[in-house]
């Protein structure tokens, strides 16, 4: 059976779900299973609770590693306690990997997206969403060649992006972090999810991203050329 | 064929006819909630936007008719050429033969008769309707194309909508 190496980097309001969605598959699947890396810096805390899914406070990546090993026992869990950065990517990111980008900023998603490009084979699914709407991306690489186009390609707000990494924060900037619906968040999880299932289990990618409004009920997949 | 109307007789019309001329002959969608002068108002639009052909006659004001009563000018009625947005005129009668070109702005989409003009009177003139960013680029069948691209018919065109910065 095959060992996939996942990495699931962002633990709030998208990651925090999407762990627990993707291990349920993983652990019951017959036909994968996976050793996950959860990476996060950051703390659980009391404002976290409308939108993020944990038993207890403390660092993210350590609960929830804690929470998925009760209940999923076919699946290796390890856990990463920092942020993402420039300079740890690469104890993070291994080549093969799977990796789920759940972060809240578009510095993180450039240099994950960056470093992936210098990986031979990697397959890198993001989502990000706003309050009522989302979008999730796809961005997979063979052989040291692009099948779909990587996260800054279509987006120069993520090329060049104009806010800050976490540990760049103040912890007053950190703690005016802007409102966000569940809803939402579910959303962006649920997408990724779909990508995953699409990717890695029927290895169908010619949609590589997907947008979502929750106002208007509506969702479309985008078909991109590599740049 | 062409279709004209003025304001006024679109007015007179009711809110659930002027739709379905939306639907049905203009191909203008994302009306059904909108109220009446709104719908009247991208009708009109739409005509304005219909390419000009070498043989239109400009719109043109109709003269004054009848006494006048004060000194302000009165229109009566406004007599102007439009082009039919109607590409095969061969057509059977009561066929469906509008060309239209998927336009899509992230989540948001739809079929619009927009052949031959530009992507950046398309993006003009579907701002609110699929909320396209004014410096949005477009993508024309997947790849990136200047604002002065004509489109054409069997196009698919995307204006890129930012990515979700939270997560």
């Amino acid at each position: 059976m095959p060992r996939l190496g996942i990495v699931i980097i962002g633990l709030g309001g998208v990651g925090s779900i999407l762990s627990e969605r993707l291990c349920r598959f993983l652990n019951f699947s017959k036909d994968l299973t996976a050793d996950i890396l959860l990476v996060d810096g950051d703390e659980y805390e009391t404002k976290n609770f409308e939108r993020q899914e944990f038993t207890r406070m403390g660092n993210k990546a350590d609960i929830k590693a804690t929470e998925l090993t009760m209940k999923f026992s076919n699946i290796r869990f390890d856990i990463f306690e920092a942020f993402i950065s420039k300079d740890n990517i690469n104890e993070v990111i291994m080549e093969g990997d799977i990796v789920f980008l759940c972060v809240d900023n578009h510095k993180s998603r450039m240099i994950v997206s960056n470093y992936c490009k210098e990986l031979k084979n990697i397959t890198l699914i993001s989502g990000g969403n706003e309050y009522t709407d989302g979008n999730v991306q796809i961005y997979l690489r063979k052989g040291g060649k692009d099948l779909t186009p990587d996260l800054c390609a279509y987006h120069p707000e993520i090329q060049n992006p104009d806010d800050k990494l976490p540990d760049e924060m103040s912890c007053q900037e950190l703690s005016e972090s802007e409102p966000q619906l569940y809803f939402t968040n579910l959303g962006v999880a649920t997408f990724m999810c779909w990508s995953f299932y699409n990717v890695v289990v029927r290895e169908e990618y010619e949609r590589s991203e997907v947008y979502f409004d929750i106002l208007n009920m509506t969702a479309d997949a985008k078909i991109r050329t590599v740049v | 064929m062409g279709l004209c109307f003025t304001r006024e007789e679109l007015e007179e019309r009711t809110a659930k006819d002027l739709k379905r001329l939306c639907v049905d002959e203009l191909g203008l969608v994302g009306m059904s909630k909108k109220p009446k002068d709104e719908v009247v108002s991208a009708i009109l639009n739409n005509f304005a936007m219909a390419p000009k052909g070498e043989g239109d006659a400009p719109a043109t004001i109709a003269p004054l008719k009848g006494p006048s009563t004060s000194n302000a000018k009165e229109i009566t009625g406004i007599e102007f050429a439009a082009r039919s947005i109607m590409t095969k005129p061969s057509a059977r009668k009561g066929d469906k033969t509008t060309t239209t070109i998927h336009v899509s702005c992230g989540a948001s989409s739809g079929n619009f008769p927009v052949a031959g003009k530009t992507v950046k009177e398309v993006g003009d003139f579907l701002r609110e309707v699929l909320n396209v960013d004014e410096l949005s680029t477009g993508i024309v069948n997947g790849n990136a194309v200047d604002a002065d691209y004509k489109l054409k018919e069997g196009d698919n065109l995307e204006y890129l909508k930012p990515a979700g910065k939270k997560g």
